[in-house]
């Protein structure tokens, strides 16, 4: 925080040095603070408040995995994912009449396809993230506007139970999640084309002149992105066992958030799943326990927002070194 | 006959000739009905300018200066609602209160990037969230209604059967910020800032100022929209007006905004904001469904995307001689 008044406030520099240091401390701290407040909640350890927040976390979640493999590889972020969300929902719930396995890889080969388009675009002809991820909002909304006419869809088939209830005790969506978080890591550990889309973020240039072909590694950014919402729309959809347009609304921003809470650096080549999925259970603590201490919602919202304003401004001044 | 297709796409020229294409269009679709070329839907794409345009132009001039503020629409639902709260009794009290708090809100947020060196999408990111969140508190997250029918109906009367008041204050607005934008030097600063930061910097220019300003006037602008659209609904909730941020960023970019900064103009931005509307309102009074309007916007917006993008020559160029130098192997052999 010193640092944060040191520059806002323009003071002497002399300070720098030491509010760098400081800067590690204060995440430290920040983290103490929000366990120990947690934990001090009566009623955070039950069961009860277990499920809340695992259910709070699975859906935007999966969402925000993928949004950090957008932000990662240097295109900030993508205010379409909310959308394919939904759109990926409404494909799975219609076409269950084709069985489960069907209507789970048309759903996820829709938001693939429709993600890898955008991604190719943007990679190919460098056009601008955040331009082309509206133009697909645009052609989502109407597209599923002709589709449905605008009318709630509901299932096709039988087999929604599959995506819901809990197996040994842990929610469903959870484990999907879980392992998304899982593979998205292993995927940027331990693979060549992990490694290249950090490169490829870090600076394009760069990777361009190293012979690597970046159109590839971002349209595979955006796959897995596009993967990731389908699941994230597939597990809403068994969950409400109905779904329009609505279901995936806003999710974009608040996956956004959890990316940026958790660390991962907005101008990319810096990040990781592990930390997206910090960012989105802080988020999601902090809601719980503001819940459980009895703040009405609307102050949820103003506190929840002031903390991811604070948080994004001390990450991104302790990051630069 | 190249040269003037050209001219046709410079950047200066290309919203207009967009808007006139869609004009061109949607006439030759009515071909002399009578549905599109009408008082009523002139009308109804200016109450829809209303209410887009100025987000646009705030979120466009941001954008102008090579950053981009996600908290227009925070700024529109929180002014709304200020304003439905405290104009019960003197209207003027509620504008003057909903655009103070959008400009306080664009130079809190605009001091933190420049003292911080931040991302813009990252600070206003958190201040959309934090905006939404004293929008909730404020409204005990319930739908306010405005007691003062009188200015609803007020603002929507039509003048000349053109305009409505709520209209005519939007084209003003616009007016006043070409006007600076082109004889002042705030204009030119904002462009220099946007082309190029580090040269404007270097050449003594106070590139902080300017951006905190524009984020002022960002601000400014959007809040005035949410107070103007939610006295004219006599209503303010804090969830309606979530969506606008898509429209008006589609909006500034057919209206010739580049994101890489420096190049736009609000002339260019209103010419932006009207081709979405007549869009809307023409293909709706010709009779078409809703959704083939976020079909052609997105077909539009995807097109200028790829337009826009920085490797479109170089890969263009690429082609060709690819499809020269086979077409050299082929005559060899």
């Amino acid at each position: 925080m010193s640092e944060i008044a040191i520059r806002f406030f323009r003071l002497p520099a002399g300070g720098a040095a030491v509010a760098r240091h400081l800067a590690l401390g204060i995440r430290l701290a920040a983290a103490a603070a929000i366990t120990a407040f947690a934990l001090t909640t009566p009623g955070f350890l039950s069961p009860l408040s277990f499920n809340a927040l695992l259910n709070a976390i699975s859906f935007v979640g999966c969402v925000a995995v993928g949004m950090t493999f957008i932000t990662l590889t240097g295109n900030i972020m993508s205010l379409c994912l909310g959308a394919t969300v939904s759109a990926s929902a409404l494909i799975f719930l219609s076409s269950l009449a084709f069985g489960v396995a069907a209507a789970f890889a048309l759903a996820l080969a829709f938001a693939i396809a429709f993600t890898a388009a955008q991604g190719f675009l943007i990679g190919y002809f460098r056009a601008n993230p955040i331009l082309v991820s509206i133009a697909g909002l645009s052609l989502l909304l109407g597209g599923a506007a002709f589709a449905t006419g605008g009318q709630r869809v509901y299932p096709g088939g039988e087999g929604l139970q599959m995506f819901k209830g809990r197996i040994a005790g842990i929610p469903v969506e959870a484990l999907y999640f879980f392992a998304t978080v899982i593979l998205g890591q292993s995927i940027l550990t331990w693979t060549r084309i992990g490694r290249l889309m950090v490169m490829v973020g870090s600076n394009i240039r760069a990777a361009t002149a190293a012979g690597i072909d970046t159109t590839a590694i971002v349209t595979m950014a955006y796959v897995i992105a596009g993967s990731c919402a389908a699941i994230s729309g597939i597990l809403l959809a068994a969950r409400y066992g109905s779904g329009d347009m609505e279901l995936g609304a806003g999710y974009d921003y608040t996956a956004i958030a959890a990316v940026l809470v958790g660390g991962t650096g907005i101008q990319g080549g810096s990040g990781s799943t592990l930390r997206t999925l910090v960012g989105v259970t802080v988020i999601a603590v902090i809601e719980v326990v503001l819940l459980l201490r009895g703040f009405s919602e609307q102050l949820q919202y103003l506190i929840t927002g002031l903390i991811v304003l604070a948080v994004i401004m001390l990450h991104t001044i302790s990051g630069r070194r | 006959m190249m040269r003037a297709a050209k001219q046709l796409l410079s950047d200066r020229v290309r919203p207009f000739t967009i808007m006139f294409g869609a004009i061109f269009v949607l006439a030759l679709i009515d071909r002399g009905t009578g549905y599109f070329f009408s008082i009523g839907t002139i009308f109804s794409v200016m109450q829809l300018f209303a209410t887009v345009g100025l987000v646009a132009l705030g979120l466009g001039l941001s954008m102008l200066v090579r950053e981009f503020d996600l908290s227009v629409s925070g700024a529109v639902g929180l002014a709304g609602c200020i304003a439905v709260t405290t104009g019960a009794g003197n209207p003027w009290l509620g504008v003057l209160l909903g655009v103070s708090a959008g400009t306080v809100s664009g130079v809190l947020q605009g001091l933190i990037m420049t003292r911080l060196r931040l991302s813009s999408v990252g600070v206003t990111l958190g201040g959309l969230l934090t905006l939404q969140g004293i929008t909730y508190v404020l409204t005990g997250n319930q739908t306010i209604s405005y007691p003062n029918m009188a200015v609803a109906l007020g603002l929507n009367a039509p003048i000349a059967h053109l305009l409505s008041v709520r209209s005519a204050a939007a084209l003003a607005i616009f007016v006043i910020a070409t006007l600076i934008m082109t004889y002042t030097h705030i204009g030119r600063d904002v462009i220099a800032t946007g082309s190029d930061r580090r040269a404007s910097r270097v050449a003594g220019l106070d590139t902080d100022r300017i951006i905190i300003g524009v984020f002022a006037a960002s601000g400014a602008s959007a809040a005035l929209a949410g107070v103007l659209l939610s006295y004219s609904l006599g209503a303010a909730s804090p969830v309606a007006l979530a969506d606008v941020l898509a429209p008006a960023a589609a909006a500034a970019i057919v209206g010739g905004v580049s994101v890489v900064g420096g190049r736009g103009s609000p002339m260019g931005i209103a010419a932006g904001v009207l081709t979405l509307c007549i869009l809307r309102s023409g293909l709706s009074a010709i009779g078409v469904a809703p959704y083939v309007h976020d079909l052609v916007t997105g077909a539009i917006l995807l097109v200028i995307a790829i337009l826009d993008a920085p490797e479109l020559a170089q890969r263009v160029v690429a082609w060709r001689l690819d499809r020269a130098e086979r077409k050299q192997n082929a005559v060899a052999m």
